[in-house]
């Protein structure tokens, strides 16, 4: 490929590659050629995945001056339950408060409702003598001698990693910074973290349940980030990784350690916030993102230009239980077990169902010919004609077809039906699982998709965009450049961020302006010496300064933007009240208090904004098609399909549908009725004539 | 026609997503904790002639509720006397979805092109509403008067204008005029945004469309709810339970029911329950009918989302004036002990037939709690009001679910310790399961809790509201009854006799209350229970050794489990 793109300053070679659970993807831009690697994930040992990439790519590491890393490592050790032995140190009377929650039945008529049980049973949770009251006044000092035989007795009990979290510790962490020093003292083999490090928010409960699942990860994530940087060192890498956050900030692996549960949507966020980043270039700003994977299917929604970042971030919350808060800010996203490995299978009332197991990387669909033998989506497509078999991803050498034809076979006896409507209906399937995470994100919120964009990245996203579209009456979808390793693609693209929220109450007068603008001041110090050997914020530096603001008597609040260089007491006032009635539809003559200091520091990086790339035949070559094949279209049957290699499409011609558009790692399907053209940047849009 | 469908199913979600958003609009704008915390209130949206459509979540016990206030506006003012900008406010408990006057209904028509087309309700827990007690409601009244402010069914709001002596009344009669106040507000800004919404939707799709995609929601919950039923057992189902007292030293009370189940018809009657009591425990037919549809739903299954046309095959028989239908002026402000009561024997007549769907008893009481006094720093006044988790009862094959709140009480969620004490100025020093050794079974009850707070300004009062306090959560398949509701407070070094229904407990600085919740009952005899199970509940402090030997004849292993 020779895509020109901004090389950066300086000259040296820019990089990102994301692990997901299958695959691991890789961009790299140097002397303005861009080249995009995807391949296999190694369970266990992501970073393989990563040096086989490297190594494809032909990378010299010295010549990199800005590696970007995102990875599913933590995400994975949770949901497969494959984190630490974790022990939980607590104030005196509170050990239970993990495991009673808040005490919700979310399925709400439903009396044989099952409790999600807490991450650490309730021998590995301990309490010591101390406390603090919510000013941040001692009420009882730390009693260390029963610290110190609290985390012993967790050790010997078989724990390898200590959560500690006081009571009111948000507005006063001391106890926790002298707890969390004893333990790594006495202990050097523990694994410590406590519940300042990673939330300074009050609710006793979601920031429990943060620090346990943060020390859950904390030994996988630490072994994972030094494993990796000092491969990478070895290999010539002169400077720190940069390591993608939930929320699109890049922090270097120490400080990714420091606070791992804040990578528990890291490669999913950069996609989500690179979508918007395109989306601004083409005009775009109300989309809707799909990112199929191996694994999963990532939906999320853009309005206005803009992802939402959600507060209130929880994992395995479904209508029929309450999941894990993780109070960590986190990109929207709805996520779904149907991938291009999820494996289609007969349930026992016979009925044909796809995923959420998925064949992973291992052993992969059965057309990779690595011991697979229950056939996957990935092995329908092949089937139906959609994937070039000669031009697989991931398998080892040419996919075994008969292999492939058998397992759909094996399902198609039971149901009366051949291997091709087998293999059909597992794509059909797939579709209508897909639909409904888009529907959770648009119809379900009151947005029409109608109403917006499509814009489907990751490797399988091209098989499935037009179909779902139809579905959906959307009439455009976007595939981004490089769609097959998009986030990685989008890391090198954001304007990195770091947010810290902070609880700290007080009423709103005069006097406190003084106590805001030195609040923000000290938060924006801490932040800046926390960056400031960070390769990934050393652009120039906005900050963006947000209170959270209610009358008094409320809990909830509203955001409100604060400028300590023009706002006085008066416009800060007037803004609340007037943001207040925008969102809540009145304002009151009650005094308004003061609750979180918001601070997100983002650097406008000048080597974020990819050029456009133009295309690479130099503009009005004819579209000339690479060939025909055979193709199955939902609906249409078999049909004859021109072939089109994306990177020699121009950005004058349109093609019409039927026909499949091949790039190195992914394949884009227009069906009858389509329309595709591209864009300045090389982004493929495909528009849907009405049904 | 396949276009049809698919705009009717885009409408459909869009209506569940306004009630969605009305509820976190309410949530979010509230200044009682009971509301925002606890989620101590419902949303709904009802058509023109006040079917209900859909429901935000929150408290299933107000499922009934809300198509119920719809019907007396109508019923009052007739289709001529709604306006476009009106604003109707009721707490009526014996009226439409009335429960107890602590629980106000706000509702909006909506029109669209000059027809009356819908309208908005919700229905919250406002944490003052005046009266003898603070808080709005305990455990000694004898009749509504006692009980607080009413509003029979009033304009709040006429064609936009607020009814400014209204508020002003309001403001003059409760304790906490802030707070009061605050709710009215957030719940109108509920209002607002349904009405903006699907003011949106209607532009959109038109009407024609868009009540038609309604009325299609209607036949699809009752198609959803047939389907259901035509799996479950037929029959007749009977159970009795009781009431220990009314919070006046009177009881028990008697609960019955029997049901009958065929293939088009779910009757519940409870001929058969005792006469309402003196007390404020009664709840109102409103209230008694929405415990039916809250059961009904439950054993109907998960995944769908209640309508007015679920409740098309429902009829609830109970005589007039019992506990259970309590009339005017009968005093009914903690009515949700007789409203859980019965659902709760509902549960327990079904529960046999419906292994997977239902459970031994639970907890079984709402267990409120209210503490009022003046914070020790600057002396504000403050009334902290909320229920409590307790233990559930074991399933069939599963353990009781430890430390939920009571079965019904839905997305109620406790109030965070670090919020409490910062917002009141109390101080809680503990908050934990509690192990009451009851329960037992090869599947055990769940755990219930304890609480214990630590007073340290004057003037501090306590009252409880615990039902359960004599008779425990009854057992099923030869399991073992749960544990009981009840607080102490620990004064001087001595500590009180256990209280249930205590009415302002006056405390003093350095007292602690206590306050425990009630173990679940026990599914199947305790023996099948695998002795690793229980060697791990002793290792967790779920069970204590002596319940181990007594109740599971568990002996322990030479060599420790690990």
């Amino acid at each position: 490929m020779d895509l020109s793109m901004n090389a950066g300053s300086g000259g040296g070679g820019r990089i990102a590659t994301d692990v997901g659970g299958t695959f691991t993807d890789m961009f790299h831009i140097k002397n303005g050629r861009a080249i995009s690697i995807k391949r296999r994930s190694t369970p266990g040992q992501f970073e393989k995945g990563i040096a086989d990439a490297l190594a494809a790519g032909g990378v010299d590491l010295a010549g990199i001056d800005f590696f970007a890393h995102g990875s599913t490592v933590v995400i994975n050790a949770l949901t497969e339950r494959k984190g630490a032995k974790t022990g939980l140190i607590t104030t005196r009377g509170f050990k239970d408060v993990l495991e009673i929650a808040r005490g919700n039945t979310p399925d709400i008529f439903n009396a044989y409702y099952r409790k999600p049980p807490p991450f650490v049973p309730r021998h590995l949770r301990r309490e010591v003598g101390e406390r603090m009251d919510h000013r941040g006044e001692v009420v009882v000092p730390l009693n260390e001698d029963e610290l110190f035989s609290a985390a012993r007795r967790l050790a010997q009990d078989g724990a390898t990693a200590i959560a500690v979290c006081f009571l009111h510790a948000y507005a006063n962490p001391a106890h926790e910074r002298q707890a969390h020093e004893i333990i790594a003292a006495a202990m050097p083999d523990l694994e410590v973290i406590a519940s300042h490090q990673v939330c300074l928010q009050w609710r006793e409960y979601e920031r429990t349940n943060t620090t346990v699942l943060s020390a859950y990860v904390l030994p996988a994530a630490r072994a994972y980030l030094n494993g990796l940087q000092s491969d990478l060192s070895s290999a010539g890498l002169k400077s720190d990784m940069l390591v993608m956050q939930s929320n699109g900030g890049m922090v270097a692996p120490k400080a990714a350690a420091a606070n791992p549960i804040s990578l528990v949507e890291s490669g999913p966020a950069a996609g989500v916030l690179g979508a918007a980043a395109y989306g601004r270039k083409i005009g775009e700003r109300n989309l809707i993102t799909l990112d199929i994977g191996g694994t999963t299917a990532k939906c999320s929604l853009i309005r206005e230009g803009v992802a939402l970042i959600a507060k209130e971030y929880q994992i395995e919350k479904t209508p029929a239980s309450a999941g894990y808060p993780i109070s960590t800010p986190v990109v929207d996203i709805v996520e779904i077990g149907n991938g291009g490995g999820s494996i289609a299978w007969l349930d026992p009332a016979g009925s044909l169902r796809v995923g959420p197991q998925s064949a992973g990387a291992e052993p992969g669909p059965v057309a990779y010919g690595r011991g697979g033998l229950q056939p996957t989506t990935t092995d329908a497509h092949l089937l139906l004609g959609r994937i070039d078999p000669r031009k697989l991803a991931g398998g080892d050498g040419p996919p075994d077809l008969p292999a492939v034809s058998k397992a759909f076979s094996a399902l198609a006896g039971p149901l009366g039906l051949n291997a091709l409507d087998v293999a059909l209906g597992t794509v059909r399937i797939a579709n209508a699982s897909m639909v409904n995470a888009l529907k959770l994100v648009s119809v379900n919120r009151g947005h029409d998709p109608r109403d917006f964009t499509l814009i489907a990245f990751g490797g399988g996203a091209g098989l499935h965009a037009a179909s779902l579209a139809r579905e959906l009456e959307i009439g455009k979808v976007v595939i981004p450049p490089h769609s097959a390793v998009f986030s990685a693609w989008a890391m090198l693209a954001l304007d990195p961020r770091q947010d810290r929220i902070m609880t700290s109450m007080r009423r709103l007068d005069a006097d406190c302006m003084p106590w805001i603008v030195d609040t923000f001041a000290s938060m924006e110090r801490d932040a800046r010496r926390e960056f400031s050997d960070n390769a990934a914020m050393a652009g120039e530096i906005d900050c963006l300064r947000l209170l959270d603001i209610r009358y008094r008597g409320q809990e909830h609040s509203v955001e409100v933007p604060f400028d300590p260089a023009q706002d006085d007491f008066e416009q800060l006032l007037d803004r609340f009240h007037s943001v207040h009635e925008r969102e809540f539809s009145f304002r009151l003559d009650n005094p308004a208090e003061i609750v979180n200091f918001h601070l997100a520091v983002i650097s406008r990086t000048p080597d974020a904004a990819p050029e456009p790339e133009g295309n690479a035949n130099g503009g009005d070559a004819p579209i000339a098609a690479i060939g025909s094949r055979a193709v199955h279209f939902d609906g249409h049957g078999e049909l004859q399909a021109s072939v089109f290699d994306r990177s020699a499409l121009s950005a004058d011609g349109e093609i019409h549908g039927p026909a499949v558009i091949e790039e190195p790692d992914s394949v884009i399907l227009a069906p009858p009725g389509t329309s595709a053209s591209v864009d300045a940047w090389g982004g493929l849009h495909l528009r849907l004539r009405a049904a | 026609m396949g276009q049809a469908i698919f705009t009717r199913e885009i409408i459909k979600g869009a209506l569940n997503a306004i009630g969605e958003e009305m509820f976190a609009a309410q949530k979010r704008a509230s200044m009682s904790p009971v509301i925002y915390e606890t989620l101590d209130f419902g949303i709904g949206i009802t058509d023109a002639e006040g079917r209900l459509l859909t429901q935000g979540m929150g408290i299933p016990g107000f499922v009934g509720a809300l198509d119920g206030a719809v019907h007396d506006v109508l019923g009052k003012f007739g289709g001529d006397g709604v306006h476009a900008g009106d604003i109707f406010i009721t707490n009526d408990p014996y009226g439409g979805g009335g429960t107890h006057l602590s629980d106000v209904t706000l509702l909006k028509p909506v029109f669209f092109e000059e027809r009356l087309v819908a309208w908005m309700a919700n229905k919250a827990h406002w944490t003052e509403m005046g009266g003898a007690n603070p808080g709005s409601f305990s455990t000694t009244t004898t009749d509504i008067f006692q009980e607080g402010l009413q509003f029979p069914v009033v304009k709040l709001c006429h064609r936009g204008a607020a009814n400014t002596g209204l508020t002003d009344m309001l403001r003059a009669n409760v304790r906490l005029p802030d707070m009061t106040l605050g709710d009215l507000w957030s719940g109108i800004a509920a209002l607002r945004v349904g009405e903006r919404r699907l003011a949106a939707l209607l532009e959109k799709y038109g009407r024609g469309t868009t009540l038609r995609a309604a009325e299609a929601l209607l036949d699809h919950g009752e198609r959803m709810v047939r389907e259901a039923f035509a799996r479950l057992p037929k029959g007749r189902f009977s159970a009795r339970d009781r009431i220990d007292s009314d919070g006046l030293g009177n009881g028990p009370f008697d609960v019955a029911v029997e049901i009958r189940i065929d293939d088009s018809r779910f009757i519940a009657d409870f001929s058969g329950t005792a006469e309402a009591a003196p007390g404020p425990i009664n709840c109102t037919r409103p209230a008694l009918i929405s415990a039916a549809r809250e059961v009904f739903m439950g054993i109907a299954g998960a995944g769908i989302s209640a309508n007015d046309g679920c409740f098309r095959a429902l009829s609830v028989i109970c005589p007039e004036n019992t506990v259970l239908t309590a009339t005017r002026p009968t005093p009914t402000s903690s009515y949700f002990e007789a409203m859980v009561a019965a659902a709760d024997v509902m549960r327990q007549a079904l529960a046999p037939a419906m292994p997977g769907r239902l459970t031994a008893g639970q907890f079984g009481s709402v267990c409120s709690m209210v503490l009022s006094g003046n914070r020790p720093d600057g002396g504000e006044p403050y009334i902290l009001v909320q229920p409590l988790v307790g233990g559930w009862g074991a399933g069939a094959n599963k353990d009781g679910e430890n430390a939920q709140f009571c079965v019904g009480n839905g997305e109620t969620s406790n109030i965070p310790v670090e919020i409490q004490e910062a917002r009141y100025g109390v101080r809680v020093n503990e908050y934990a399961l509690h192990a009451a050794d009851a329960g037992a079974g090869e599947f055990r009850g769940g755990l219930g809790a304890v609480l214990e707070y630590e007073i340290s300004s004057e003037g501090v009062e306590l009252s409880t509201f615990f039902g359960r306090g004599a008779t425990p959560p009854a057992a099923i398949a030869g399991g073992m009854p749960g544990s009981v509701n009840y607080a102490v407070v620990l004064s001087g070094g001595k500590e009180s006799e256990p209280l249930t229904m205590a009415s302002r407990v006056a405390l003093k600085p350095g007292d602690r209350v206590r306050l425990h919740t009630a173990t679940g009952a026990g599914w199947g005899h305790p023996k099948r229970r695998p002795s690793q199970a229980v060697a791990d509940d002793l290792r967790d402090g779920y069970v204590s050794p002596a319940q181990a030997k007594r109740d599971f004849n568990y002996r322990r292993p030479r060599q420790s489990p690990a």
